[in-house]
C-alpha cells in the first residue's frame, strides 16, 4: 500500500467534510486494523478496481452518523437513522470517493469506483478485502469518523 | 435493464460451484425485484461491480451457514464467525461466484468489460444493507446446508 494512496483519501475527505460545513475534522491516528469486530454501528464501503484495486470503508457510530446527516441537511434534526440520513451518508461518500479518485488521477493512478452501500448494525464483524486494512482516524465535533483502506496495487 | 437477466449468471454459477466445491444441490426460487434495501441473515459477502455495469453482487446466508461451508472447505470444524478462516471462506466463495458470473457476463456482452473488487465480509445480527438510488434482483437458492440469497444491484455506468 502506498502512502501516496493513503493521502488521496485522507484529502478527499478532509475537503469534502469542510465543504459540507463539518470544520473541526482533524486527523488523530492511523493505525494497522487489529480487530475483526467494530463498535461502529454505520458503515459505507465503495470498492476499487484499476490501477489499485481494494475496498474503502468509511466507518462511524449512529450518533455519528446522525450528526453528519443533520449538518449536512443544514442542521435540521435527525432522531432517528432513517432512509434520508442513510442517503445523506451514501451521498458524502460518492462525494469522498469522487474526490479521491481525483486525487489519485493527478499522480497517475486511475482508477473506477463503484456506487457506495451502506451496512448498517451493531456488534458487526468484518473483513474488508483480503489485505492488511489501514486505519485512518478523524476527530470532529460530530465525532469520530474512520476512513479504513484496504487496497493492493 | 433486466435484472432477471442480470441475476441468472450468478445463479448459474452458484449452481456449478455448490455442487462441486461442496457436492451440494441448490433448489432454486423465484427471482425477485428488491428495493434498495435488505435485511442480512447474519453473514454477507460482497463484491463490487465494475465496468459497463456497475454495482454490487450479494452472498447472504446465516452464521450458520456460513460455518458450515467453511468446515466442509477447509475441512476443519468452526463455531464462531469470529474466526478469520470462515470470513476469508466466506469471501473465497463469493470470489468464484463472482469471478464465473462475471466472465459468462462479459462473453455475452461484449464491451462491458466488468471487473470484481475484492470480498468484503460483514457479519452481526440485525445487520441491513442499504444502495442509495439502485434497485436489486434476488434469490433464494435452498440448499442442505441452509438457505442461501444471491442478491445483485447494478445500472449502467455513465
Amino acid at each position: 500500500m502506498d502512502v501516496k494512496h493513503i493521502n488521496a483519501f485522507i484529502t478527499g475527505l478532509m475537503e469534502v467534510t469542510s465543504m459540507l460545513g463539518i470544520d473541526s475534522l482533524t486527523r488523530t491516528a492511523l493505525n494497522a486494523r487489529e480487530n475483526l469486530k467494530t463498535e461502529n454501528e454505520v458503515n459505507i464501503i465503495i470498492g476499487l478496481v484499476g490501477d489499485i484495486r481494494g475496498n474503502v470503508v468509511l466507518s462511524m457510530q449512529e450518533k455519528t452518523a446522525m450528526n453528519v446527516a443533520s449538518k449536512m441537511m443544514g442542521g435540521l434534526p435527525v432522531n432517528e437513522f432513517d432512509l434520508i440520513s442513510k442517503s445523506a451518508l451514501c451521498e458524502l461518500t460518492n462525494m469522498v470517493s469522487g474526490r479521491s479518485a481525483s486525487e489519485l488521477e493527478k499522480i497517475g493512478v486511475l482508477t473506477n469506483i463503484t456506487p457506495p452501500t451502506l451496512i448498517h448494525g451493531s456488534n458487526l464483524i468484518s473483513l474488508i478485502s483480503q489485505v492488511e486494512t489501514l486505519v485512518v482516524k478523524f476527530t470532529a465535533e460530530e465525532g469520530v469518523i474512520e476512513l479504513n483502506i484496504a487496497t493492493e496495487n | 435493464m433486466d435484472l432477471n437477466a442480470t441475476i441468472a449468471p450468478f445463479v448459474r454459477a452458484s449452481n456449478n460451484i455448490f455442487k462441486e466445491m461442496f457436492d451440494l444441490n441448490i433448489h432454486k426460487g423465484q427471482a425477485e425485484a428488491e428495493e434498495d434495501s435488505f435485511t442480512s441473515q447474519g453473514f454477507t459477502v460482497m463484491v463490487g461491480l465494475i465496468g459497463g455495469w456497475e454495482g454490487w453482487f450479494f452472498l447472504d446466508m446465516s452464521q450458520e451457514t456460513a460455518l458450515k461451508l467453511a468446515s466442509i472447505m477447509v475441512g476443519e470444524d468452526y463455531s464462531s464467525v469470529e474466526d478469520e478462516e470462515v470470513l476469508l471462506a466466506g469471501a473465497e466463495i463469493a470470489n468464484i461466484i463472482g469471478g464465473n458470473a462475471i466472465t459468462d457476463i462479459n462473453n455475452i456482452h461484449s464491451g462491458l468489460n466488468i471487473r470484481l473488487t475484492p470480498p468484503s465480509v460483514f457479519a452481526g445480527k440485525d445487520m441491513s444493507m442499504f444502495n442509495v438510488r439502485l434497485n436489486a434482483c434476488s434469490i433464494l437458492l435452498q440448499t442442505d446446508a441452509g438457505n442461501v440469497k444471491l442478491n445483485v444491484v447494478m445500472k449502467e455506468r455513465k
